[in-house]
């Protein structure tokens, strides 16, 4: 250093400060401070290798594009999938490098079991499953955490399904070629008995590994949109079958009762019902004549009128709250990716999100902005038979794996309405089926020997197209053990009903279940 | 389960159980040092403040914390290092007994100076004393507390 | 008695200073803890080799009891040992009193890193018959380095005094890989002379941390005194403001010029730090880190690079198969480890016959050693990294003067943020960047100048309250003493 350095205070490396400024301090006391912030640093670190390594792992390693998911699926022979009455529904061959391919009983169930391919990754409950299909993820928790130390840890699954091969074959044959979907389920624990979507598509083509690069996409371009697992994916205008869940609302909510009549509702059925500007018109009925109707005719004749004006009434905070509890406004907890129905787009500044009294009234009918998917409207009809309590549908009985079974038990969502307002909506219902004024608009439904109730419904399109035919309900009314939900969209291009169709699949269902 | 997968088991736990062995050695000795230098007075007997050095090494202004025995010189191992020409490797101790200072020359070539008097073996040095060694001069000054 | 003229009459003594005088001193914890290291990474050579086996004959199907005592490499394992030993040795005949922590700490996570390379595909990288023997030739000429220099390095003097030689030095160095420098994987951080192949910005920060002690040991007192008032703030002394924004645009240089941003993070954060342990300034690390944040907005907006990174960093299903990837595999490869791990060996299932997360060796062993030690392993590697710097502070705060204190403390801070930038870039706390993780990636220019940094450390951590060297008259002090006791 050239030349004295200018004198400065007198200081030592772990000393004190300058008398001036004791907020100064030493080497010493920085060096300390700095080692507890990196100690911090460091603990940081440890919280987010823990959540990495413990809090997010179980669904990071389930993901498909985990390195362990990939390879399992490459090497491990895919668990069976099977219907509740141990039919094989999708089970393993090999190719002739030896290696394993899936096949799949029918092609009824491309909507629901969907495909496992190699090339295309997996679909429906194969993609749903599949960590527990692959052998990735153990049957019992437990287990798990022992698996991993085995080194060779997969334990490929086999499934129990809810499913029936034999209705969901009779579904499809009942929808034929038309566009549409059946959900049949049990209402008492929520087990899907039925789940097919039309049209379907061939997927051990898909799966095959000599024919799935054509078949795909043969089937990617096709218009009629195969692929579309129209019965949980699928958004369509209810029409009158959403009349039910207006029902569960107003009565539920207390805004009007069984009994409740409109004055002005007959005449209003010549000239339509006016509100704010906009007639209500109903098209269907001239039957019930001069009188008022309460509730349960007015369910059995589907009077347009008297469900708008009690939509009114409600008002669009409650229907879309008591909507809300049915499912509708989220997707639907199952095992499959679902479509969240809705009551109105719910941008408009009336309660609920509807844009002014004409939507809610039409609204309450099931036509302006509703739009719902063919297993919400089958959950309606399933709360409406099971009492008014709302079961968690599922797909899946049991797990078999080499560590054992796990079984998955029904769970409840939610007691929706008082079992009185349900029992109430569910006798108006039967009356839909089996009333004189019903069997006009729900003819097919009414079985003998087995006691239906339910709604059937048109839904009119703003675009003028054939209206979508709708179906919902249950059966046996004295102690429910199957809810349906047959939807034909836009009425299959003639005058296709949905009604027939859930007479012959509920007889189906008797016929199971007798035998 | 196989033997085998069970004794591997045991060898990966086992190993884990040796990094944590050795983190908690260290960690031991870590506590144990903080521990001995705190325990340590850090009271200081005195400050040594450097009043002139044309070689800049150690650098004018300084303040040298002074434990009961310091040495100076030129050798690294000195507890102040003065880098200067004219300094020993080992030249000069002060130290600290009975609540007196005490300056020792350590056999240096130039010898050790106390307020411009050469010091033979031992002295008695005050605070505001300068030594000098070499071109060097410090000055002794009382504790900052 | 005159006083003693100044200059005349006094003889220059000659250079004597530099006598070695080498008494073997007992390490005894040094011992102690390598010895617990052996263990450790005996345990764990034979943990892997067995698991190695087990799945060779679960493949091969072949009958028969596995092999569970040998370790996976004896010849590799006992190389690297002996040499821990041998550096043990030497500082052992040397005989100074310097830290003994540090080296076992550093074997030990040589010796997992060691591991892994023995561990991951042999053909990954590797001029010297494979990724684990190379590793393992790099490791033993960083042990003598870190031996010669713990040794050797008795005074900072020459560090101290050359400070500008040694920015020089450095910027050069920078300025070459700048120009001369290699593009590999998108950074310009290789340079090759002939043969040899290095990664400069590796010595580089060595280098800028010895500039930085010594400028700021210098500087210090108008530092924590003066500032300059602008309005209202306090910003640092002007004329010592500029310096500090060349550190700065050094740091954006390294980002824009080398696409470095590993290496701009590490420096710029070194220097923050050292800029408060040498002030005590909160002002000027909270100015510091506005700089940053303003320097990384328009990194951000001007380059693509940039972008990219961080962009992948908030959410990496932005391009899961291309940019993220690397990023999303690492997070599924901590979930496969778990709390206990999948065991050495065992883990990073292949596809395709290749680890699913691409460079394994070098950015992502971290990833790779979450998921066959999982948590408990993870949590014991960063406390081997946090003590391995809380030790290089300590050494620092006993440093008998300022200089070696914040040269001390950077260095430390060297290792340990390097750490923490790759441990969370890893983890997706911070963007990925492309540094190594010390003493356990692959890559000689790494080893090499963390053993730089080790050697330095161990060199000037020796005790300052040393026992005086025996004076001439022994009788005389010792008498003096014993009156004064009295």
């Amino acid at each position: 250093m050239a030349g004295p350095h200018p004198p400065a205070h007198p200081h030592s490396v772990s000393g004190s400060s300058p008398s001036w400024a004791g907020r100064r301090i030493g080497i010493g006391a920085a060096l300390g401070r700095v080692s507890i912030v990196l100690a911090f640093a460091f603990g940081s670190l440890a919280l987010g290798a823990g959540y990495w390594q413990v809090v997010e792992a179980p669904n990071l390693s389930r993901a498909p594009n985990d390195a362990a998911v990939i390879a399992a699926a490459r090497n491990v022979l895919r668990g069976e999938i099977f219907d509740r009455d141990g039919n094989p529904l999708a089970w393993n061959a090999r190719d002739a490098n030896g290696e394993p391919y899936r096949v799949y009983a029918s092609n009824s169930l491309s909507g629901v079991i969907g495909y496992s391919s190699r090339q295309f990754g997996a679909a429906g409950l194969e993609a749903a499953w599949n960590a527990e299909l692959s052998g990735v993820v153990s049957a019992d928790p437990l287990r798990d955490m022992i698996r991993k130390f085995q080194v060779d840890p997969s334990d490929p699954q086999s499934l129990r399904t809810t499913l029936v091969l034999h209705l969901q074959d009779a579904a499809i044959e009942a929808l034929g070629r038309n566009r549409g979907a059946v959900v049949m389920l049990d209402p008492r624990n929520g087990e899907v008995l039925a789940l097919a979507s039309s049209p379907t598509f061939n997927a051990s083509a898909v799966a095959n590994p000599t024919t799935s690069a054509q078949t795909f996409d043969r089937l990617r371009t096709d218009d009629r949109a195969p692929l579309l697992p129209r019965a949980t994916r699928g958004l369509y205008v209810p029409g009158s079958v959403f009349k039910i869940v207006t029902s569960i609302a107003a009565l539920g909510s207390g805004a009007v009762g069984p009994q409740t009549t409109y004055a002005d509702q007959p005449e209003s059925e010549e000239t339509g019902w006016l509100i704010d500007g906009f007639r209500v018109r109903d098209g269907h009925h001239a039957a019930t004549g001069a009188q008022p109707v309460a509730f349960a005719e007015a369910i059995e004749a589907s009077c347009n009128i008297w469900f708008a004006e009690t939509g009114v009434r409600t008002g669009g905070d409650a229907l879309a709250e008591w909507a809300a509890r049915l499912g509708f406004g989220a997707a639907i907890p199952f095992d499959l990716p679902t479509v969240v129905s809705q009551v109105t787009n719910g941008d408009g500044p009336l309660g609920g999100g509807f844009s002014d009294r004409v939507e809610l009234a039409n609204a309450a009918y099931g036509q302006a902005e509703t739009l719902t998917s063919p297993l919400q409207m089958a959950l309606v009809a399933a709360t409406v038979a099971n009492d008014g309590v709302l079961m968690r549908p599922h797909l899946v009985l049991e797990a078999t794996g080499k560590s054992g079974v796990a079984t998955i038990n029904p769970s409840v969502i939610q007691q929706v309405v008082a079992s009185g307002v349900a029992n109430e909506i569910g006798a108006a219902m039967r009356l839909a089926v089996s009333g004189q004024i019903g069997q006009v608009f729900t003819a097919g439904a009414n079985l003998r020997g087995l006691a239906v109730a339910g709604k059937s419904g048109t839904a009119e399109l703003d675009s003028g197209e054939a209206p979508h035919s709708w179906f919902i309900g249950f059966a046996p009314v004295e102690d429910p053990q199957v809810a349906i939900a047959v939807l034909i969209e836009r009425s299959g291009g003639g005058n296709v009903k949905a009604s027939p169709i859930a007479g012959d699949l509920l007889r189906a269902w008797r016929d199971w279940a007798d035998g | 389960m196989d033997a085998a997968v069970i004794a591997i088991w045991v060898l990966r736990l086992i190993f884990l159980a040796m990094l944590y062995a050795f983190l908690w050695m260290v960690v031991r000795a870590l506590v144990r040092d903080l521990r001995a230098a705190a325990r340590e007075p850090t009271v200081e007997l005195g400050r040594l403040v450097v009043v002139a050095s044309p070689s800049g090494e150690p650098a004018p202004g300084l303040a040298f914390a002074l434990d009961a025995i310091t040495s100076l010189g030129r050798d690294v191992n000195n507890s102040i290092v003065v880098e200067d020409d004219f300094v020993s490797a080992t030249h000069a101790a002060l130290t600290y007994r009975g609540r007196a200072w005490y300056v020792e020359d350590l056999g240096s070539t130039n010898g050790t100076f106390v307020n411009g008097s050469q010091v033979d073996g031992l002295a008695p040095i005050a605070f505001g004393d300068e030594i000098q060694i070499g071109q060097v001069r410090l000055r002794l000054e009382r504790a900052r507390t | 008695m005159t006083a003693a003229p100044a200059g005349r009459g006094l003889r220059a003594v000659g250079r004597e200073t530099r006598r070695f005088r080498a008494i073997p001193h007992v390490r005894g914890r040094e011992l102690g803890l390598l010895t617990l290291v052996s263990v450790a990474l005996y345990v764990g050579s034979v943990s892997l080799g067995a698991t190695q086996r087990f799945r060779a004959q679960l493949r091969t199907g072949e009958p028969g009891p596995v092999d569970l005592t040998t370790p996976s490499d004896l010849g590799l394992l006992a190389i690297y040992l002996g040499a821990l030993f041998a550096v043990h040795a030497a500082l052992v005949m040397t005989g100074r009193r310097t830290d003994q922590i540090l080296l076992p700490t550093v074997g030990l996570l040589g010796g997992i890193g060691l591991l892994l390379m023995q561990r991951l595909p042999q053909d990954l990288a590797g001029s010297l018959g494979g990724l684990a023997q190379t590793q393992l030739v790099w490791l033993l000429i960083g042990l003598a380095t870190v031996a010669v220099l713990a040794i050797a390095v008795r005074s900072d003097i020459w560090l101290r005094r050359y400070k500008y030689t040694w920015a020089a030095v450095g910027v050069g160095l920078l300025l070459l890989t700048f120009v001369f420098g290699r593009d590999v994987n998108g950074a310009r951080l290789t340079l090759s002379i002939g043969p040899l192949s290095g990664q400069p910005s590796e010595l580089l920060k060595v280098i800028l941390v010895v500039f930085l002690a010594g400028y700021l040991s210098e500087n210090r007192p108008l530092l924590v005194e003066e500032s300059t008032k602008v309005g209202p703030l306090r910003l640092p002394p002007l004329p010592y403001l500029a310096p500090m924004v060349a550190m700065w645009a050094i740091a954006l240089g390294i980002v824009i010029v080398q696409r470095d941003l590993g290496a701009a993070l590490l420096f710029f954060a070194v220097f923050l730090l050292l800029l408060y342990v040498s002030t005590a300034r909160i002002s000027f690390v909270v100015l510091g880190l506005g700089a940053f944040i303003l320097g990384a907005g328009l990194l951000y907006f001007l380059f693509d690079h940039v972008r990219t990174r961080i962009d992948i960093w908030i959410d990496p299903f932005v391009d899961p198969s291309g940019a993220g990837y690397q990023v999303i595999q690492a997070l599924h490869a901590f979930a496969r480890g778990g709390l206990i791990g999948t065991g050495l060996g065992n883990g990073l299932p292949s596809i395709g016959g290749r680890p699913p997360i691409p460079a394994l060796h070098t950015d992502f062993p971290f990833a790779a050693l979450g998921e066959e030690l999982g948590l408990v392993g993870i949590l014991a590697i960063l406390g081997l990294y946090l003590v391995l710097v809380q030790r290089g502070l300590r050494i620092a705060s006993a440093a008998q003067d300022e200089f070696r204190a914040i040269l001390a403390a950077g260095l430390s801070l060297v290792i340990g943020v390097q750490a923490f930038i790759i441990a969370a870039g890893n983890l997706k706390m911070i963007p990925l960047t492309g540094i190594t993780l010390p003493f356990v990636s692959y890559g000689g220019s790494s080893l090499l100048a963390n053993a730089v940094i080790v050697g330095l450390l161990i060199g000037l951590s020796e005790r300052a309250r040393d026992p005086l060297p025996p004076p001439r008259q022994v009788g005389r002090l010792r008498r003096i003493l014993d009156r004064g006791a009295a």
